[in-house]
């Protein structure tokens, strides 16, 4: 088989799978991905299940991933009954799922699984400890669908960007929408060291810094939001420990002086393209305290809905306003 | 006799037990059921005292300081000091598992003919493994007395047949003769289909479908002969789980009363209650974050009931929590927070403190205190109880509270009970069995007038409780401490003048 995915991610791991939407083609670059590593021990889990679970249990809509043996994986013990290798129960994580608690399994022998992973981002990094405690070279993650559910997230090691003709019918929206995810992905944290130093661990919901990472007083009203109308007029760095939303970009735009807006990753930004560029011509700068990574952009021209776009259109469009490896999963198989 | 969470918190046995550490599922189980040991029971409360004693020495020794000597409060055993050594370690061994232990207690709740799944059946087996790796330590230390494990030996045996004791489970080949061969054929067939182009396997993964079709029905077969052999030993499965909440929870006593240095409670046969030194310890570690110290109190209590009149804020209130926490802990098979305690064991300890929280049912704190004390009474008779009373009847007419607080102290002088009652009334003492008093505002200090109020009384106040005769008229003691909480010099003034 050719290599196609395998030479992007190169050593990283974790490697986690993201989908611009639902049939961005996630499961196809997961299925080409395993295959072209068929060499190593992999270990595979997912996260965020909402609202799939019906399916999954269904085992009508979700496709099944094909392990080899001595992969591990980690599911919800409810998905046992859909995985169909000789399996060998190694541990149970205290991770609970709406389908039981999350165990780690190995196969004896190939076969078909169903994942069904954690869902918080926080029981992400202790299970891929796990996984490499017990040999696994690699881990693979089956991650969100959707950039509003990629919030928080916490994407470690590499990503893989899903996107593709499903995300809607018109190209250059589609388009359009993977470069500003790109876009997001590509922010880098404060060039100043000790700016850098101030966000370190930092829990505070918003917090304030001249632009040389001085901490300043952010005014707050009674129920203890902050006052952003009552900010000096010079330019100042905020810090937004949450999800980053249209309205708190718009009024920033609006305060009169630049303002460097730092997240505390790209995942964290959930604001339209409108809003942000408002913030930006305003002379806004964003930035993040953790950098991800996206190694490749996976493009599947068709749809689950009956459309599709011309495969060498989308790629070249794809190509031409974004600056990281675009592959056509699906083209490439064939 | 039920320990009310209304109990448990007025006498401060919640703050003991939320320091309790139990290290397992089923030792959180046994410290929420907390046995308790009435009269009758003085063997088996003898005989889990003395689990807790034997696990504090081990502890003790095992400690990298150990405290010397008597200071741990349980008395010496015969080990020599190098077996004292093993059998220390043997302890740690034995508690370093019992945080591994997960609860499967739900998993033997269940119809023997429904099977476990693979992962209950690997929760079985690590439960196993880990009850046998105790077992072990636990066979190295002395006994303790009443804990003793059943086999499991079989299951163990059953579970992993390779007896390699991984920590893992799956459906072993040796358990159903069609397993190997089904999986071979198996194994031959996906070796096949990795070598096939993948638009070819079509045929080969269907074949390998009903290969593993079969695959997992042999598994269930042998799911649901493991599920029947478990099932027949599940009194004992839950019997050691009880076992070990029980281990766990003399641990976490020894561990407690070690860290509070608390005293073995004597068992007192003829009714008579001794306390040298008690504390409370919510009370002291209160006063010691704010700089203060704690006067640990002495008292002797016989039947019937035994009045404390004092200066307010004289520490009364204290003196029945603490005897009450006593008690409650001795009951319940705890060590006590005293130099030494000699206590007699009651079918029922009740504390009634006037302003505990709001009535209930649309009671006054009076209404309420007058509605316990008679369910008490009901309740209790025929039985041996322990009753404290804080400052009974306050909350109505001087008069008439008085006379109904002596009334109260006269009844039960004639029950089969012991009771500690404070009050502010004089004449109660006259028909008390015994009386004590707050040495009270003793000290003279000048010069501090700056300072916090709480300690200016504090430093004036001696806490200690001093038997005084029947019938000594109770302190008068109130204006010193308005004057002393800086109450408004007008209304001092007022207040002077009327006395």
């Amino acid at each position: 088989m050719e290599h196609l995915l395998a030479p992007l991610v190169g050593d990283a791991s974790p490697v986690t799978v993201i989908g611009l939407c639902k049939n961005a083609g996630k499961t196809t670059a997961m299925r080409r991905l395993m295959a072209e590593l068929g060499e190593e021990r992999l270990a595979l889990t997912s996260v965020g299940r909402d609202g799939e679970s019906t399916d999954l249990v269904t085992g009508t809509e979700k496709p099944d991933l094909y392990v080899k043996a001595g992969d591990l994986f980690a599911t919800a013990r409810g998905m046992l009954s859909l995985c169909d290798p000789t399996l060998e129960v190694v541990g149970l994580t205290d991770v609970m799922t709406p389908l039981g608690p999350v165990a780690i399994l190995r196969a004896l022998s190939d076969g078909y699984i169903q994942l069904a992973g954690p869902s918080a981002a926080g029981q992400l990094p202790p299970l891929t400890r796990t996984f490499l405690e017990l040999g696994a070279q690699r881990v693979l993650i089956d991650g969100a669908a959707g950039r509003k559910s990629l919030a928080g997230a916490g994407v470690e090691g590499v990503a893989l960007l899903c996107t593709g003709a499903s995300l809607d019918r018109d190209m250059e929206l589609v388009v359009a929408e993977t470069a500003h995810t790109c876009w997001l992905f590509s922010r880098k944290p404060p060039e100043n060291p000790r700016l850098r130093q101030a966000l370190e661990g930092l829990e505070d919901r918003f917090a304030l810094f001249t632009p040389e990472g001085e901490p300043m007083e952010l005014p707050l009203d009674e129920g203890g939001s902050p006052r952003w109308n009552k900010l000096p007029r010079q330019p100042l760095v905020v810090w937004a420990a949450g999800g980053i939303i249209d309205p708190l970009l718009k009024t920033l735009a609006r305060r009169g002086a630049p303002t460097t807006l730092v997240a505390a990753d790209a995942t964290h930004v959930l604001a339209g393209r409108a809003a942000l560029d408002l913030f930006l011509r305003t002379g806004g700068e964003l930035l993040v305290r953790r950098e991800l990574t996206i190694a490749a952009v996976a493009a599947n021209p068709w749809s689950a809905y009956g459309w599709h776009f011309e495969p060498d259109k989308f790629i070249d469009a794809l190509r031409q306003v974004i600056d990281l490896p675009v592959v056509n999963v699906k083209e490439a198989q064939a | 006799m039920k320990l009310t969470l209304e109990l448990r918190g007025n006498a401060g046995l919640q703050w003991v037990l939320e320091r309790l550490s139990p290290l397992s599922p089923f030792g959180r189980t046994a410290a929420r059921d907390l046995p308790w040991y009435g009269p009758g029971d003085e063997a088996a409360l003898e005989e889990e005292l003395d689990n807790v004693a034997l696990s504090m020495e081990l502890w003790n020794a095992g400690n990298t300081r150990p405290q010397e000597g008597p200071a741990c409060g349980c008395g010496g055993t015969e080990l020599d000091p190098a077996d004292l050594k093993d059998a220390a370690s043997a302890l740690r061994g034995v508690t370093k598992q019992l945080p591994l232990f997960h609860d499967i207690r739900g998993s033997f709740d269940r119809d023997p003919g429904v099977p476990f799944d693979l992962v209950e059946l690997f929760e079985i087996k690590h439960f196993l493994v880990t009850l046998e790796r105790l077992v072990q330590a636990y066979e190295v230390m002395p006994a303790l007395s009443g804990i003793t494990f059943p086999s499991l030996a079989e299951a163990l045996e059953l579970m992993d047949p390779d007896g390699r004791r991984l920590p893992t489970f799956t459906v072993a080949n040796c358990y159903h003769n069609d397993l190997a061969p089904l999986r071979v054929e198996k194994a031959k067939l996906e070796k096949a289909i990795r070598m096939t182009q993948d638009d070819k396997r079509g045929p080969l993964l269907e074949k390998r479908r009903q290969l593993a079709v079969q695959e997992d029905h042999l598994e269930l077969v042998v799911r649901q002969e493991l599920t029947e052999k478990l099932m027949a030993w599940k009194d004992r499965f839950l019997s050691s789980m009880e076992t070990l909440g029980r281990l766990d929870l003399i641990v976490a006593k020894a561990k407690l009363a070690l860290r509070y240095q608390c005293v073995r409670p004597a068992l007192s046969r003829d009714k008579t209650l001794t306390l040298r030194e008690v504390r409370h310890p919510q009370v002291e570690e209160d006063l010691r974050n704010r700089g203060e110290s704690f006067t640990p109190l002495d008292l002797d209590l016989g039947p019937g009931c035994t009045v404390i009149t004092g200066a307010n804020m004289g520490g009364k209130t204290v003196s029945l929590r603490s005897t009450v926490l006593s008690l409650l802990l001795c009951q319940c098979g705890f060590f006590v927070f005293a130099r030494s305690a000699s206590l007699p064991l009651f079918d029922r300890v009740e504390l009634i403190l006037a302003d505990s929280g709001p009535g209930a049912g649309g009671l006054s704190s009076f209404g309420k205190e007058v509605h316990l004390l008679d369910n008490l009474l009901r309740e209790t008779a025929g039985q041996f109880f322990f009753v404290a009373l804080d400052e009974f009847a306050r909350g109505t007419n001087p008069q008439e509270g008085a006379a109904l607080a002596r009334a109260l102290v006269r009844h039960l002088g004639g029950l089969d009970c012991m009771a500690l009652m404070t009050t502010h009334y004089d004449g109660v003492s006259d028909v008390a069995s015994a009386h004590y008093q707050v040495a009270g505002l003793v000290r003279d200090i000048q010069g501090d007038e700056g300072d916090d109020p709480r300690k200016r009384i504090a430093r004036r106040m001696d806490y200690r409780l001093q038997p005084a005769p029947p019938g000594a008229p109770c302190p008068r003691d109130a204006l010193r401490v308005c004057r002393l909480l800086k109450l408004d010099p007008t209304l001092m003034e007022l207040f002077q003048a009327d006395l």
